[in-house]
């Protein structure tokens, strides 16, 4: 189990140190675009298509690893406001509602790639299934990140022995 | 369930458009001739998305039918490109002859591997460019131009081996970027050049006339499989009936939108010297001509009317 | 059928406390099935709703603005601010609206503006004693202003979508009037809640203070020149510019101020991803949610419900307006233009109101569907940005919603506010 947080835990500031990379980068290849157009007079034809690629990959990156750290919109009032046991019984649920579509995503999104396999994305000349690469990645990692927070939230004390 | 519910069919054009029209007709002769037993549902102006994006949807059978330009099937069917070549067509009754052809049929029949099946082309007239700063005549004046491309290879390719600078843009952003200065100029049809409001921003219109390539209405091949024979060629027949209507209508609203541009005072100039033009697509038509089928078609349509 | 299993769905995850993205993708997941349509489809639309060039806007600005904030360039800007509006009650929220207005204007992108503004002026703005829900609650509401006073990218969709004889030029000459007005109207707003909410008065520091805060902030102050000149004289394409503003902020913290190491600067960058991260998933969930809704053709079918309630004009135009703000908190902008301007534009002409004034009606109408939830994407930036829940924020948000309510109804009912200058062009 605490291996398996670990791991976890790992894999959620991986994703977002390379979603910041990949912001890093997107920023340099749009800087690019601009001066290479105006200063070269030469337009790079595939920066465009990069940069939106490279923007689905850390956007779904960094979303999976909100699911880690518990940073997405939600609308908390009404469950909070619930008698006893009740605000924490309907936030289990939430988690499980979340690790299904996680599941979804991974499952339709590796169907969505090999579709689309033999598509390609035109001025970058790769397949199109790279620009849904990340969708099962994170998919997978969203499950898996909200599983931890359902098990977390059923019993505290498993939390509390992987972190120490 | 899927079969008793109306055909979902996305064009990017918007609802007075010919090719929305050409569609239109079609669903009205579907209906009458199944009795009612096939509907159809059209939905306008990309309110489903792109026509990259509902491409891939009709493909996985999340819309069944789905008219577009052939630009976006050009990554999918490289048999596509050959339509879409600089110069092919010396003229627009060249143009449609082919498509009503030989060389046509084989296009649509091309696109079946991919889970698409081609019903029929319709109508995009002629492309030219139009610009911001002064008419163009010869390649030279083109030279060095900033020129808003579509995200095709093929057009990147073109406007690179006339000597300007090929800029990748969405639609969207055009208008802004001609107004602004970031583009120069861009290359369309007259009545997306009207409809787009691109005329109010860029005043010289030359008519290079130098891609015809056609629409194209396609049905999910997922749900073609799913219609019986009887209206399957019910579906043939009258997307094949469809295009004369769309036809009318097209050559209408070119007129329309050529006079509505000319009156708001657009400058549009005729090319002395084509040639000089056409003979920088060499290296484009090596580049995109690359299978034997593709060689076959050029042929093909070449024998039905080219000049070049 | 499937239309209200879509919305109920949709509320119940939301009630029990489901993220808005998974609520979005678990109704319209739902539906998928009910309706034996593939899935698959629903992930290719939130891919689609996330990959678009002008969305590049939001990190980049949120980037920006945080590399401003760690390198102490922001910090600089405070002091300006302060310096010249301090003295005024609530003084820095007017300077967020004039800001908003202005930065809207030159970037045409509501999402931009928020983004931008948020970024600079939310974390000023609580450093001087400012409740952060109000920070968010002007920014993201003022920045409404920016897709009515041009340029405006969705002025030229609804031009496309109207047809012939609605000229861009018209429409843009036609929403500068309404977009002064209601940036007017919150600028009222966001000085009665200041006077309210007791807000910080300052003293003018004199001139000398102000002389010395304003040199050291040129370089900060020099990002909004690049900006605004770099976009205005074709240097880069608006959404270019947030990648500029990126680079040139990058460049003067490490080479000018030395104030910041590499650590701070992948910090930054990966504080701005999260950011982007919970809006862009709502915005791409929120575009397989819209498409299950154009399908059912929801818009078409409350549209034409009109004609048969009232012929009434002043009517009619009152529940055109109330269903365009219902449907603008379901859906996005664009392909409500595109669906709506076809079924509402014949009625209101046949009132007598002229197209120009119809589209800027509905600029500002659909412009108040971004700030409110469920799907705001506007409201959830500034949200994210400012660090506050939505459902705080929009607590106090009523103030702010009634100026835009306000400006609306001057819009739709004082034709002159719109077309008095559209009529001295023609
Ligand atoms: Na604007
Ligand atoms: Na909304």
């Amino acid at each position: 189990m605490r291996v398996f947080a670990n791991l976890l835990s790992f894999a959620s500031r991986s994703l977002l140190m390379l979603g910041g990379i990949g912001l890093a980068v997107m920023t340099l290849i749009i800087g690019w675009q601009v001066f290479a157009r105006y200063v070269l007079n030469a337009s790079p034809s595939w920066s465009e298509q990069a940069s939106l690629v490279l923007m689905i990959w850390f956007v779904s990156f960094a979303a999976a690893a909100g699911v880690k750290e518990g940073f997405h919109i939600r609308i908390s009032a009404f469950a909070d406001s619930l008698p006893g046991r009740w605000p924490n019984r309907l936030q289990l649920v939430s988690h499980l509602i979340v690790a299904l579509v996680g599941a979804a995503m991974a499952f339709w999104g590796g169907e969505l790639i090999m579709r689309t396999w033999e598509h390609t994305i035109p001025t970058l000349g790769i397949s199109r299934g790279f620009a849904y690469l990340p969708l099962p990645i994170s998919g997978v990692l969203i499950a898996l990140f909200a599983l931890e927070n359902f098990l977390e939230q059923l019993n505290p004390a498993i939390a509390g022995d992987a972190e120490s | 369930g899927q079969a008793d519910r109306p055909l979902y069919s996305a064009d990017a054009h918007v609802a007075d458009y010919p090719t929305v029209q050409g569609v239109e007709a079609m669903a009205r002769m579907v209906e009458e001739r199944t009795g009612g037993r096939q509907r159809v549902k059209i939905f306008a102006g990309a309110q489903l998305g792109s026509e990259r994006d509902t491409l891939e949807l009709t493909v996985f059978g999340a819309l069944d039918l789905n008219r577009v330009n052939l630009a976006p099937l050009n990554s999918i069917a490289n048999e596509t490109i050959v339509p879409s070549l600089p110069f092919l067509f010396s003229s627009i009754d060249h143009m449609r002859a082919s498509l009503d052809g030989a060389p046509g049929q084989t296009i649509l029949d091309a696109l079946r591997p991919h889970g698409l099946v081609g019903l029929c082309f319709y109508d995009s007239g002629a492309r030219s460019f139009y610009n911001t700063r002064h008419p163009i005549n010869e390649p030279d004046d083109i030279r060095g131009m900033k020129i808003r491309v579509q995200n095709s290879d093929l057009y990147v390719g073109m406007v690179e081996a006339l000597g300007a600078n090929p800029t990748p843009m969405a639609l969207g952003e055009v208008y802004q970027g001609l107004v602004q200065g970031v583009i120069d100029g861009a290359e369309n049809n007259w009545p997306s050049y009207e409809s787009a409001r691109h005329f109010e921003a860029a005043q010289y219109y030359s008519l290079t006339r130098h891609v015809m390539a056609p629409e194209i209405l396609v049905m999910s091949k997922h749900r073609w499989d799913r219609l019986s024979g009887e209206d399957q060629a019910i579906f043939q027949q009258a997307a094949r009936d469809s295009v004369p209507v769309m036809r009318e209508l097209w050559d209408a609203r070119v007129a329309d939108s050529r006079e509505r541009v000319l009156a708001s005072g657009v400058e549009a100039n005729e090319i002395g010297d084509i040639a000089a033009f056409s003979n920088l697509m060499e290296g484009v038509w090596d580049r995109f001509v690359v299978t034997d089928v593709q060689r076959r078609l050029v042929e093909d349509i070449r024998n039905l009317g080219g000049a070049a | 059928m499937e239309l209200s299993v879509l919305l109920g769905v949709l509320v119940f995850l939301l009630i029990i406390g489901v993220p808005v993205a998974f609520s979005l993708l678990g109704a319209t997941l739902v539906t998928f099935f009910m309706m034996d349509m593939p899935a698959i489809a629903v992930f290719q639309r939130m891919a689609g709703g996330m990959s678009i060039f002008s969305l590049m806007a939001i990190p980049f600005f949120v980037f920006a603005g945080e590399l401003m904030h760690r390198s102490g360039i922001a910090e600089r800007l405070v002091r300006v601010a302060e310096a010249a509006f301090g003295r005024s009650r609530g003084g820095l929220g007017q300077v967020d609206v004039g800001a908003s207005m202005l930065f809207g204007a030159v970037s045409g992108s509501a999402i931009a503006s928020v983004s931008a503004m948020g970024s600079t002026l939310m974390p000023m703005m609580r450093e001087r004693g400012y409740d952060a829900d109000y920070a968010v609650n002007v920014t993201s509401t003022s920045a409404v202003c920016g897709l009515l006073i041009p340029p405006s990218h969705n002025m030229i969709i609804y031009a496309a979508a109207a047809g012939v004889g609605v000229s861009i030029g018209e429409l843009f000459v036609g929403g500068i009037v309404p977009g002064i007005l209601t940036g007017a109207t919150l600028m009222v707003a966001a000085w009665l809640v200041a006077v309210k909410r007791g807000y910080p008065k300052g003293e003018f520091p004199g001139w000398m203070a102000f002389l010395r805060a304003f040199i050291m902030a040129l370089p900060g102050l020099f990002t909004a020149i690049i900006i605004v000149g770099g976009v205005l004289g074709g240097l880069f394409t608006a959404t270019e510019s947030s990648a500029v503003a990126v680079l040139y902020t990058v460049a003067v913290a490490a080479l000018l101020y030395r104030s910041m190491g590499p650590r701070a600067f992948l910090d930054a960058a990966i504080q701005a991803v999260k950011t982007t991260a919970m809006v862009l998933l709502i915005i791409g969930s929120a575009s397989g949610f819209g498409w299950m809704l154009a399908l059912l053709e929801a818009p078409t079918q409350l549209a034409n419900l009109i004609t048969t309630v009232t012929d009434n004009p002043i009517l009619i135009l009152l529940i055109i307006n109330l269903i365009l703000l219902v449907l603008g908190t379901f859906m996005d902008m664009s392909p409500l233009i595109v669906i709506t301007t076809p079924i509402f534009l014949p009625i209101v002409v046949g009132l007598g109101m002229d197209p120009v004034q119809f589209g800027v009606i509905m600029m500002l109408n659909l412009g108040i569907g971004l700030v409110t939830p469920p799907v705001g994407s506007v409201l959830f930036v500034g949200a994210a940005i400012g660090k506050v829940k939505v459902e705080e924020t929009v607590k106090t948000i009523w103030p702010f919603y009634g100026a835009l309510f306000v400006a609306l109804m001057v819009v739709t009912y004082v034709p002159s506010v719109t077309m008095g200058l559209v009529n001295l062009m023609r």
